[in-house]
């Protein structure tokens, strides 16, 4: 009850009145009743209503509590949190397990490379059974550019469930199946069309109530955030600080809500120094928007995929692309011999194997890329092998979504 | 757009103090941050949030929908499912249908491939009832580099019924093809920017347009500025993309521009091949514009090939070079007497497609 009434959420005019009658803290209010209040400062019996209601709320607002948390707190509730699988196993390697739910995450790449792909991908890989190590959750998607086709979002969801049919062993799994079909999935997209950026203004001050009618949504995806920004604005200043604030909004309603927010953005060529390149588009402020960019490109025939910037992974570059069933690891060519056919141990190493960022870094950036069993073998591969098997199926997305923290890890490797 | 303060649930005080702060707009009061529209109205903090809320409930136009509902037809505006058919079933098979009617499409290629054959081939089917492929209204040719190739398109419309054997005879014969094509000349840009400003939200709005055909987006965008003028030129080819755009929204109209490419010099850092290794040639216009184009298409003439007869000799390649719904795949297509048509059944190019099937 120490807290400054400045620092409250009051108009300066109320404000202001209350300091000069010589209120400077919330327990000098403790005792106050409206209406003494209203003669005392000299506001009105509503203002002052507003008033002591915020000062006796002020305690359960999170601010005190939320400081008590301890690192450890912070590390459980961001692993209980989760993230979101993209079906490309190095991508997740390198995202820690996928797209992190709770923080808001940056795509960038020149047209047809694969944003929306990605972004449709996510919105429907969201919605996994939590049996099957996915989030059972739902997603928002945002279209601004009229990229989203839902002919292509229903065979992204067939290739989902067909690919949990293969996996589902347990009675559980058989049961969760009979939900997940590509009706329900498309039924947990709710999708907003913004053409302008007004538009998406509005809606973004809408999604915080809508998020709070479906505590179920676990990803917000804007795709993208950049063609409305970038047509019909003049003035630039006004540009950045409008993009700075719609951050802050969406960063807020990350934390708040629990979910992933996925921005797409397009790419601009900027010169530097005589030299032209490619770089993200919305300007050097813009960088910091989202915790989290990702960077897609091309080389020659191949999509690559750089993280370029995140708080708490190597930056490294992996290699996808994208097939009818959606975005996919790169194939790789099976090695002649006993690799061909993956025993059961080389499996047993690879659930167990942890994956330390050095071992994704040393696969991804080779360029003419080896079969390397553990970390690194097809998606497709490992489904077929594991159902060949009959070990875990729940192999793959434990070992790509669950998030050990650095001590279990190093005790599995040793 | 000015505010209409009585569809606004809030307390009539707030109303007040936004009145009183001399705020109009609802784009006004989105795009203030909260400090500033405290300052302004002097409201709390809390009432601003409501205010902005309020304001934002009633600016959204869309309603919110499930992809479910989109998917089983239940919103005709939002995702027609219908697609422009280009006249033939392969090449329409490449397309997944054909054109989408929202949305800027976009053919490149070199000059004589035949970009300008399925542009005006477009016209024609644009004009069948919609069972047929067709959107049952008329076309606007706009031509920035040529004048419009009149007999060509008499040519195509005596040949219609051997391009659409499928089609009865008697439909393909009570269509006046030529009173539907509308045809504009721009000869700069200014022309051009009214056409697309005036001109053509007029046609569109009284519903005897269901195309619009730009042939090319890139001649007067490449004779026009200079090289150093690259920030303007991009402004007013933002400001084009932009209008062509919100006409296709909100109209459901397909715009298929038309594009030529520039020949690949040395090696550039900022240059983006879209994983076309072996092509010698890019779309024009750079990344401002590619942006913008929702389906990129690419025409290309096969060299070393020349036993396919007829109007084109050479048969040509399209491609899908990206496209939110379509694999990467392309199929060969012969330009002949009655138009376009398509050799087989689209195969994929991409070696990593090939894996998959892409049906």
């Amino acid at each position: 009850m120490q807290r400054a009434l400045s620092s409250f959420s009051f108009a300066p005019a109320v404000k202001v009145r209350l300091i000069n009658a010589g209120f400077h803290s919330a327990a000098d209010l403790s005792d106050f009743r409206p209406a003494q209040l209203s003669k005392e400062a000299g506001i009105s019996q509503e203002e002052a209503e507003d008033v002591l209601q915020a000062v006796q709320s002020e305690p359960s607002q999170g601010r005190a509590v939320a400081s008590r948390l301890t690192a450890l707190d912070l590390l459980e509730r961001e692993q209980a949190l989760g993230s979101i699988v993209t079906f490309c196993s190095d991508l997740d390697c390198v995202l820690g397990g996928g797209v992190p739910v709770g923080k808001t995450m940056e795509i960038c790449g020149a047209p047809g490379v694969g944003k929306t792909q990605l972004c449709i991908q996510l919105a429907v890989d969201v919605q996994i059974p939590v049996c099957f190590g996915g989030l059972g959750g739902q997603a928002v998607y945002i279209d601004t550019e009229g990229g989203f086709f839902v002919q292509r979002a229903a065979d992204l969801a067939q290739a989902a469930v067909d690919h949990c049919s293969l996996l589902a062993e347990d009675a559980e799994q058989r049961e969760a199946l009979k939900e997940f079909t590509v009706e329900t999935i498309l039924s947990n997209l709710f999708l907003f069309r913004c053409h302008d950026y007004v538009e998406l203004l509005a809606e973004i001050y809408l999604l915080p109530n809508f998020l709070a009618q479906h505590p179920e949504v676990r990803l917000v995806v804007i795709d993208s955030i950049a063609s409305p920004f970038r047509r019909d604005f003049e003035d630039l200043f006004e540009r950045t600080r409008l993009l700075s604030g719609l951050a802050l909004r969406l960063f807020k309603m990350a934390v708040q809500h629990s979910t992933a927010v996925v921005l797409t953005n397009q790419m601009t060529t900027k010169i530097v120094n005589g030299q032209s390149k490619l770089v993200p588009a919305l300007g050097e402020s813009w960088g910091h928007a989202a915790a989290q960019r990702l960077i897609l490109h091309w080389e020659g025939q191949q999509r690559l995929a750089s993280l370029c910037k995140s708080p708490t992974y190597k930056e490294a570059t992996v290699p996808y692309q994208i097939t009818g069933d959606g975005f996919r690891d790169v194939a790789r060519p099976c090695l002649p011999g006993p690799s061909s056919d993956p025993p059961a141990s080389a499996l047993g190493n690879a659930r167990k194997r942890p994956r330390l960022e050095e071992d994704v870094r040393e696969t991804s950036l080779r360029s003419t890329p080896e079969p390397v069993l553990s970390a690194a073998s097809s998606f497709h591969t490992t489904v077929l092998s594991w159902s060949r098997t009959g070990g875990s199926r729940r192999g793959h997305f434990l070992c790509c979504s669950s998030r050990q923290t650095v001590g279990e890890t190093q005790g599995d490797h040793e | 757009m000015a505010m209409d303060w009585e569809q606004l649930e809030v307390n009539p005080r707030i109303i007040s103090a936004a009145k009183k702060a001399n705020l109009k707009a609802a784009r006004d009061i989105l795009s203030l941050s909260g400090a500033d529209l405290q300052r302004l109205t002097r409201l709390s903090l809390c009432d601003v949030q409501i205010l902005q809320t309020a304001v934002a409930a009633v600016y959204r136009k869309a309603p919110l929908i499930t992809a479910l509902q989109l998917y089983q037809g239940g919103c005709p505006t939002l995702e027609p499912g219908h697609r422009l058919s280009l006249g033939c079933p392969v090449l329409d098979g490449l397309l997944r249908g054909g054109v989408p009617l929202s949305g800027i499409t976009e053919l490149a290629g070199e000059s004589g491939v035949g970009k300008t054959q399925i542009g005006l081939q477009l016209c024609l089917s644009v004009q069948f009832p919609q069972e047929h492929g067709g959107l049952g209204a008329g076309a606007v040719y706009i031509c920035t580099e040529d004048t419009f190739p009149i007999k060509r398109l008499r040519q195509l419309i005596t040949q219609q019924a051997r391009l659409r054997p499928e089609l009865p005879a008697e439909l393909v014969h009570s269509i006046r093809f030529s009173d539907n094509v509308y045809i504009e000349h721009t000869a700069d840009l200014a022309a051009l920017q009214a056409c697309v400003s005036q001109r053509l939200p007029i046609l569109l709005s009284r519903g005897l347009v269901r195309l619009v055909v730009l042939d090319s987006v890139a001649a007067l965008f490449r004779c026009e500025f200079q090289a150093d003028e690259t920030m303007e030129r991009a402004r007013h080819l933002l400001a084009l993309a932009s209008s062509l755009q919100s006409l296709s929204h909100s109209f459901q109209t397909p715009v298929l521009c038309i594009n030529q490419v520039t020949d690949i010099v040395g090696s550039d850092p900022a240059r983006c091949s879209y994983g076309l290794v072996d092509a010698r040639v890019l779309p024009a216009l750079g990344m401002v514009w590619a942006n913008q184009v929702l389906v990129r298409l690419m025409l290309q003439r096969l060299e070393g090939q020349s036993e396919a007869a007829g109007y084109g000799g050479v048969p040509r390649k399209l491609e899908v070079v990206f496209a939110p719904h379509l694999p990467r795949a392309s199929c060969l297509c012969s330009v002949s007497e009655e138009g376009v048509k398509g050799l087989q059944s689209p195969e994929p190019s991409h070696p990593q497609a090939l894996e998959l099937g892409v049906q």
